[in-house]
C-alpha cells in the first residue's frame, strides 16, 4: 500500500544575494511517509525548520530539492509561481497564527472556507453547526474574533479547517500561544474531534508532552540542517484521557526516549 | 488605543455622574463665553471687524427663506462631489493596477513624491485662463487635491494588507479574485475611510477656495462677495454656513464608517 | 522568499535609477507635446520655465517673493505649533478639561479654514498679518491632535514605572512624556507644514501685493503662464525643502526609530 503523503530527500534553501556565500541548509535529505488515518507528531526544537517544512508540504514554497508525493504520484516544483497552495483543498493547514478574519464572524469564518469553494448548502452549514457545538462555541456564533478569547480563536481557527474535509491535515503549533489550561482542553478537543473521522494530521510541536498525547507516531528533528533524528511509535491506547497522560504507563519511557533524541 | 491613558486613571474615584455633569457643563460655559466674547468684541470693535451674533443669525435666516442658502450649497457641493468622485475612482483603481508590478511602483514614485508637494490651489488662476469662469477650473483643482490623499492612503493599505490572512485563503482554495475582494478590500476599507474623512472636508474647502478665485455662485462667492463689499455680515454668515456644511459632512461620514467597521474593536477613549 | 537568485543589489539600484530617469522624460516629452500642440502661450514649456526660473532666481524677484511666503508660513507655524504642542502636555493631569475641549477642538479641526481666508483678511488687512492667522488656524489644530494621540498612546507602564521609582510630576512629563510624544508630534508637524505653506499661497493668491501666491496671480493676470510656472515650482521647492528639514531634524532626534516608508505619509 503507497503511504497517502511521502517525503522524499527533501531539501530547502534560501536565496541569498549574488556574491555572498551560498545561505546553509535549512532542510537537508529528509524522507517519511505519513499511511492514512494516522496522526504524526513531529517534534523538533526551535529555529529547526518545522515551519519551513510544512509550508513545502502545504505548497506556501518551493522546495529546493527532493520531492514530496501525494498518493504516489510527485506533486513539487521548484517555481514558486506554479504553487498550488493547498493542492486543490486536499491539504489543510492550521498555522501558529489563527489567521481569522477580523471582519467576519465566528460563523462567518467557519463558512469562508466553504464559501469560497462553492460547497456552502444546508448539509455543509449544518456540519458547520455541529463542529462550533462540538468545541464549545455555541452562542459565539456572531461574535467578531476580537471578541473571542484566545482558546475560543483557536478553535474557530481549527474548524474551519475541518468543516471541508482536507485528507490531510497540517498543523504548525497551532496551541503554542495559549495558557497551559487552555492548551489541555484544546488538545483533548482535537482529539475528541480526530476521533469521530480519523483524518491524517501532522501535528508539528516543540512541546514533547503534548507530541505524545496526541500522535500515534513522534518524528524528531534534529537541528539545522533539519532531517529525521529519531522515530517513536507512541504505544499508548486510544481514547487518551491528555489531562493525566503523565500517569500513563509508556508516558515516562517514550519521554525520555524522544528528550534524548532532541538533546 | 485601547489602553486607558494613565491620566484618566486620575478622575475615577469623584464618581462617573459628576465628570460628565463637570464636562458638559464646562462645555456649555465654554460655548456662552465664546458668544460673549463674539458680541463683546462686536461692541468693542465695531460692526465693521465684527458682525454681532444677533446680526449674523438674522442673515442666516434671510438666506435661509430665500433659497439662496440652499442654492449656493448645492452649488458648492455640486463641484466637490463631481471631484471628489473622479479623483476617488482614480486614486482607488491606480494603486491596484500599481500593485501587480513593483518596478513601475519604484518607478512613479519619486514623480509623485514631487508633484504631490505642489500647492495645487496655485494652479487655479492659470486654470481659469484655460477654462473661464465655469467648474471646470474649481474641478481640476478639486480633483487633484483628493486624488493624492485618496491615492496614498489606498497605496498604504494595500501595502499593509496582512499577508498571512492571504496566504490562509490561498491554502483554502480562494480564488485570486475573491482574495482581491474580501481579504484586500475590506483590509482596505479602514484607510479607505480615513481617506474618505480626510478628502471629502478638503474637496468642500478646495471648492470654497475655488470660489473664492472665481465664480458666479456657491458659498465661497458668497463670503468673498460680501467681504469685497465690506458686508462683514455677510462674511460671518458665509463662514457660518461653510463650517456648518463641512462639520455635517463630517459627523455623516463618522456615522457611516462606525457601521461599516462594526467588526472593528471600539477605540474606547472615542467614547465619553 | 524564492530560490531563485535575485539580481544584485547594485544592479537592482541602477535599474531603479534607469526607471526613475525614464519617467521624467515621458512627462518632459508629453509637456513639450503638449507645448508643440498648444503653443507656449497656454502650457508654456519645460525649457522656457527653467530658463524663467533662473532668470527669476537671478533677479532676486523669486526669492524676495518666496521669503515673504516663507516668512508668514514660519511665523504662523510658530504661533500655532508651540502652544498646540503644550496644550496636550499641560493638560495631561486634566482629562476633564480635555474632554470639555474636545468638540470645540475637533470642530475647529474639522473646519475649512481656507474658506476662512476673507474673514482674516477683515480683520488683519491684505498684509502678512492675515496669512499667518490663516497658518496659524490650519497648523494648530493638526498639531494638537497629533501631540494629544501621542500623549494618549503613551505606554502607561512607563509612567508607572517611573512613578514607582520616585520621579516627581514634573519629570515624568519631561523624561517620559515629551520624548515619548515626539514622533506623534513630528508627525503632526509633518503633515502642518507643508499645508501651512500652502494656506499661505493660497491667502496670498486671494488677496495680497506681495508672496509667491501673488506672483501666481500677477501672472495669470498678465496672460504669463511661464511666470505663473515658475512660481508654482518655486512654492513646490518651498514645500519639499521644509519637508526635508522636517525629516532631517526628526532623523537627528529619534536616531532609535527605524525609518519611514515615504509613500505611507500624507501630504498637503
Amino acid at each position: 500500500m503507497t503511504a497517502l503523503l511521502e517525503i522524499r530527500q527533501l531539501g530547502k534553501r534560501f536565496a541569498t544575494r549574488a556574491g555572498r556565500a551560498p545561505s546553509p541548509w535549512v532542510i537537508q535529505d529528509l524522507s517519511f511517509s505519513v499511511a492514512e488515518g494516522e496522526f504524526l507528531t513531529i517534534v523538533g526544537p526551535s529555529g529547526s525548520g518545522k515551519s519551513t517544512l510544512l509550508n513545502i508540504i502545504a505548497q506556501t514554497d518551493t522546495a529546493t530539492a527532493g520531492d514530496v508525493l501525494f498518493r504516489g504520484t510527485p506533486v513539487t516544483t521548484r517555481d514558486p509561481r506554479a504553487l498550488k497552495p493547498g493542492l486543490e483543498r486536499r491539504i489543510g493547514y492550521v498555522t501558529q497564527d489563527d489567521n481569522l478574519l477580523p471582519w467576519r464572524s465566528t460563523l462567518d469564518n467557519v463558512l469562508f472556507a466553504l464559501e469560497v469553494q462553492g460547497t456552502l448548502d444546508q448539509a455543509s452549514r449544518a456540519r458547520a453547526m455541529t463542529l462550533i457545538h462540538a468545541v464549545g462555541l455555541a452562542g459565539f456564533e456572531h461574535y467578531y474574533p476580537h471578541e473571542l478569547s484566545g482558546g475560543m480563536r483557536k478553535r474557530t481557527a481549527l474548524i474551519r479547517t475541518l468543516v471541508y474535509d482536507p485528507p490531510i491535515i497540517l498543523m504548525d503549533e497551532p496551541f503554542a500561544a495559549v495558557d497551559a489550561q487552555t492548551r489541555t482542553q484544546l488538545q483533548a478537543d482535537l482529539l475528541r474531534l480526530w476521533d469521530l473521522g480519523r483524518k491524517t494530521v501532522i501535528f508539528v510541536t516543540h512541546d514533547i508532552a503534548e507530541a505524545i498525547a496526541l500522535g500515534d507516531r513522534a518524528l524528531v528533528l534534529s537541528k539545522q540542517p533539519s532531517c529525521i533524528a529519531a522515530e517513536h511509535m507512541i504505544p499508548i491506547p486510544r481514547p487518551r484521557n491528555v489531562s493525566d497522560i503523565f500517569a500513563l504507563p509508556g508516558f515516562a519511557a517514550t519521554y525520555e526516549k524522544i528528550r534524548a533524541a532532541v538533546q | 488605543m485601547t489602553d486607558i491613558p494613565a491620566s484618566m486613571a486620575d478622575v475615577s474615584g469623584s464618581g462617573a455622574g459628576s465628570r460628565k455633569l463637570l464636562i458638559y457643563g464646562g462645555r456649555l460655559a465654554l460655548t456662552l463665553a465664546l458668544i460673549a466674547g463674539w458680541e463683546y468684541g462686536a461692541r468693542t470693535l465695531g460692526p465693521l471687524f465684527f458682525a454681532p451674533p444677533l446680526a449674523t443669525a438674522e442673515r442666516l435666516w434671510a438666506l435661509a427663506i430665500s433659497g439662496q442658502m440652499l442654492a449656493d450649497i448645492l452649488a458648492t457641493l455640486r463641484v466637490a462631489v463631481a471631484g471628489f468622485a473622479i479623483a476617488g475612482i482614480v486614486g482607488v483603481i491606480l494603486p491596484f493596477l500599481l500593485r501587480r508590478s513593483a518596478r513601475a511602483t519604484e518607478a512613479i514614485e519619486p514623480a509623485v513624491m514631487f508633484t504631490m508637494g505642489i500647492p495645487k490651489y496655485a494652479l487655479a488662476p492659470w486654470l481659469i485662463l484655460w477654462f473661464g469662469i465655469g467648474d471646470m477650473p474649481k474641478l481640476v483643482v478639486v480633483t487633484l487635491v483628493v486624488f493624492y490623499i485618496v491615492f496614498i492612503t489606498t497605496f498604504a493599505g494595500i501595502r499593509g494588507v496582512d499577508r498571512r490572512l492571504i496566504s490562509m485563503a490561498r491554502v483554502i482554495g480562494a480564488s485570486e479574485r475573491r482574495i482581491s475582494r474580501e481579504i484586500i478590500w475590506t483590509s482596505l476599507l479602514p484607510f479607505f475611510f480615513t481617506g474618505l474623512k480626510i478628502a471629502f472636508p478638503r474637496a468642500v474647502s478646495a471648492t470654497i477656495v475655488g470660489e473664492f478665485l472665481v465664480s458666479t455662485e456657491g458659498v465661497g462667492r458668497y463670503i468673498e462677495g460680501a467681504r469685497q463689499v465690506s458686508d462683514t455680515t455677510g462674511v460671518f454668515a458665509g463662514v457660518v454656513i461653510a463650517l456648518a456644511l463641512v462639520l455635517t459632512i463630517n459627523a455623516i461620514l463618522n456615522a457611516i464608517e462606525r457601521w461599516a467597521l462594526r467588526w472593528r474593536p471600539v477605540e474606547r477613549d472615542m467614547e465619553l | 522568499m524564492s530560490d531563485i537568485a535575485a539580481p544584485t543589489l547594485h544592479s537592482k539600484r541602477w535599474r531603479r535609477h534607469c526607471d526613475h530617469a525614464a519617467v521624467i522624460v515621458i512627462i518632459l516629452a508629453l509637456w513639450s507635446l503638449a507645448t508643440w500642440r498648444f503653443g507656449t502661450y497656454w502650457v508654456s514649456s519645460p525649457w522656457a520655465v527653467a530658463i524663467r526660473f533662473v532668470e527669476m532666481i537671478a533677479s532676486g524677484e523669486l526669492l524676495r517673493h518666496a521669503g515673504y511666503t516663507l516668512t508668514e508660513a514660519a511665523a504662523g507655524t510658530l504661533i500655532g505649533g508651540v502652544p498646540a504642542v503644550l496644550l496636550p502636555l499641560l493638560l495631561r493631569r486634566h482629562p476633564v478639561m480635555v474632554a470639555i475641549l474636545d468638540p470645540f477642538m475637533v470642530g475647529g479641526y474639522g473646519a475649512p479654514k481656507l474658506a476662512f481666508a476673507p474673514l482674516f483678511i477683515v480683520w488683519f488687512g491684505i498684509g502678512m498679518e492675515s496669512k499667518i492667522a490663516l497658518v496659524v488656524s490650519v497648523v494648530f489644530f493638526i498639531v494638537y491632535f497629533a501631540t494629544l494621540g501621542g500623549v494618549r498612546a503613551l505606554d502607561a507602564k512607563l509612567v508607572q514605572t517611573a512613578q514607582i521609582m520616585g520621579a516627581s510630576e514634573q519629570q515624568v512629563a519631561r523624561s517620559i512624556v515629551l520624548p515619548g510624544a515626539v514622533p506623534a508630534i513630528f508627525a503632526g508637524f509633518r503633515i502642518a507644514v507643508p499645508y501651512g505653506i500652502a494656506a499661505a499661497v493660497i491667502a496670498e493668491l486671494i488677496s495680497a501685493n506681495r508672496g509667491l501666491g501673488y506672483l501666481v496671480q500677477n501672472g495669470a493676470m498678465n496672460f504669463d503662464t511661464t511666470g505663473v510656472f515658475a512660481a508654482v515650482l518655486m512654492a513646490t521647492l518651498l514645500v519639499h525643502a521644509a519637508v526635508w528639514l522636517m525629516n532631517a531634524l526628526e532623523a537627528r532626534l529619534l536616531r532609535w526609530r527605524p525609518p519611514l516608508d515615504p509613500m505611507m505619509e500624507t501630504g498637503p
